[in-house]
């Protein structure tokens, strides 16, 4: 890839995070080209090969399908793992599985980056106050824009650099790897979606009995073959009936 | 008194000083910088200043005194789930329009106690409803449109979310600034809160239940053969039921991650591990 493609994919990669602005905050960000699937076709049009780019973003996007970010808690990073890993798999012209494969550690990478970023703007958040304190309130305004420089440095720096120096190397690397390697990351792959999955049970899933309408949702696509559509109007119809039937026995519950 | 008073401004209560373009400023403010200083502190504190400092000419005009009094009460802590939850900073803009116009029965203490309750019932509904419910239902649609990297899949998200998002965020915003606190009451009473977030957890569990038979896979790759007799481990356990093996990690993985507690990367960890055992046994298959 040239420096002008690792450039963009920077630029991009900065622009769909988590705390980036400039995309109506989270709203075109980080829940829109911040979802792995959508990275992957802005990638894919970065590096001239949007199919290939969308099925990388697509395995990506399984793994971390239920990602959950509760109070600013950062399980993992989805953002170094689409914004780089993606890329590097794509020039080293190997498989979706090496993608995962680098999207996993990548994760780790950008967790590290989110909490750096939450204790170098405390500066920012200090600075606000002296502002206000000192009534100059237009600069106390400015500080969300002025303080997003944390963000840009710790997000556009390391996906330039290690989109444009890493190329050559995980190239090499691909190719040095057994054909057994990739069997037994294809195997792994399978598995990790379930691991998104379940950080967004540890939420919804309050009570094991609770487990018997996950088994109805695994049934009616495993059995019945329904399409995802179909199976959210099913749900919805049990999600009604389950608020009737709260509804009714409402007024001897109290918790 | 302003002459633009109507029915329709008595009966919202807050709000009379505050055009719509302000509300329209402070909601673009909101959307655009909630996260934008994300720090350890304060959280999105930072961007309820922000705010409310680009609407401070609306609310008190000509008044840098009462202004810089109004920033001061909000140097505090503030987190909920920014979009969804993006009624509450409406609320504390539709409380401080009440106080400049002289309601002296909003205090700063008033003010904080309501953002400070509100925050975090909106977080826990927010969280539930859209990064785990809502995102997840699209992206499975969207990948389901793509299995061979087509661009329907992608550009169908980006158009259906936003379509949802961009009128909802307003209209949740701007209902929070005309209800002002009364608006907390309303969604907060008779238990509707319990009874929308389980109502997301019933969806949520369904969806998530579909998603896993999807998009998993946990191959068994044990044939047993006697002389003549083959016996494919996999086939049996399909005929039982279709994906049997992958319902069974569910529950393992389940077992692991809710009831264990056991971090994601940890149970990454165990995956791999037994990828590589089961693979060079053979009992697992790509």
């Amino acid at each position: 890839m040239s420096f002008l493609q690792a450039l963009l994919l920077a630029l991009f990669g900065w622009m769909g995070s988590i705390y980036s602005p400039v995309l109506i905050g989270g709203l075109a960000g980080w829940y829109t080209i911040g979802r792995p699937l959508v990275s992957g076709m802005i990638i894919g049009i970065i590096l001239g090969d949007v199919q290939t780019g969308i099925i990388m973003g697509a395995a990506i996007q399984m793994l971390y399908i239920g990602l959950v970010t509760p109070g600013g808690t950062m399980p993992a990073d989805v953002n170094f793992a689409a914004w780089i890993g993606i890329p590097l798999a794509m020039v080293a012209g190997a498989g979706k599985e090496y993608a995962l494969a680098l999207a996993v550690p990548l994760s780790s990478l950008g967790v590290l980056a989110v909490y750096g970023l939450c204790a170098i703007n405390l500066y920012f958040v200090h600075k606000q106050d002296a502002d206000v304190e000192a009534g100059k309130l237009d600069a106390a305004a400015r500080i969300p824009i002025v303080g997003q420089i944390t963000n840009f440095v710790l997000r556009f720096f390391p996906i330039l650099l290690i989109n444009f120096f890493g190329q050559d190397l995980i190239t090499a690397l691909v190719n040095a790897l057994p054909v057994q390697v990739t069997d037994i990351l294809q195997i792994f792959a399978n598995m990790l979606p379930l691991v998104g999955f379940m950080l967004l049970m540890r939420m919804i899933c309050k009570r094991d009995v609770d487990l018997i309408l996950f088994c109805v949702g695994f049934a009616l696509m495993s059995v019945l073959q329904l399409g995802m559509v179909t199976i959210v109007i099913f749900a919805l119809g049990i999600a009604y009936l389950d608020y009737r039937g709260t509804a009714a026995a409402a007024p001897e519950r109290s918790e | 008194m302003a002459n633009d008073i109507t029915t329709e401004d008595q009966e919202m209560g807050g709000a009379k000083k505050l055009s719509k373009s302000a509300i329209r400023r402070a909601y673009w403010d909101w959307m655009f910088y909630n996260l934008s200083v994300q720090n350890f502190e304060r959280m999105q504190g930072p961007a309820i200043i922000k705010m409310l400092a680009d609407v401070r000419e609306d609310l008190y005009p000509g008044d840098p005194k009462s202004q810089q009094e109004m920033l001061e009460r909000h140097e505090v802590f503030f987190n909920t789930e920014p979009y969804l939850g993006c009624i509450v900073p409406g609320i504390v803009l539709g409380m401080e329009a009440s106080k400049a116009e002289g309601n002296d029965q909003i205090s700063s203490e008033f003010i904080n106690s309501i953002k400070t309750a509100l925050m975090g019932p909106f977080a826990g509904i927010g969280d539930s409803l859209l990064p785990g419910t809502l995102i997840p239902i699209l992206l499975s649609i969207a990948l389901g449109m793509s299995p061979n990297g087509e661009v329907t899949g992608p550009i169908f998200y980006i158009v259906v979310f936003l379509a949802i998002m961009l009128p909802l965020t307003w209209f949740l915003f701007s209902y929070g600034v005309k209800a002002g606190a009364n608006a907390a009451e309303l969604v907060l009473s008779g238990g509707i809160k319990d009874k929308v977030t389980r109502a997301a957890e019933v969806v949520g569990l369904i969806v998530v239940g579909a998603i896993c038979a999807q998009y998993a896979k946990f191959n068994i790759g044990l044939v047993y053969t006697s002389g003549d007799l083959t016996i494919n481990i996999a086939d049996i356990l399909n005929s039982i039921f279709p994906e049997l093996s992958v319902l069974i990690l569910s529950f393992v993985t389940y077992w692991l991650m809710v009831k264990k507690n056991w971090s994601a990367g940890k149970t990454m960890l165990l995956m791999l591990v037994i990828s590589i055992v089961g693979y060079f046994t053979t009992i697992l298959t790509v």
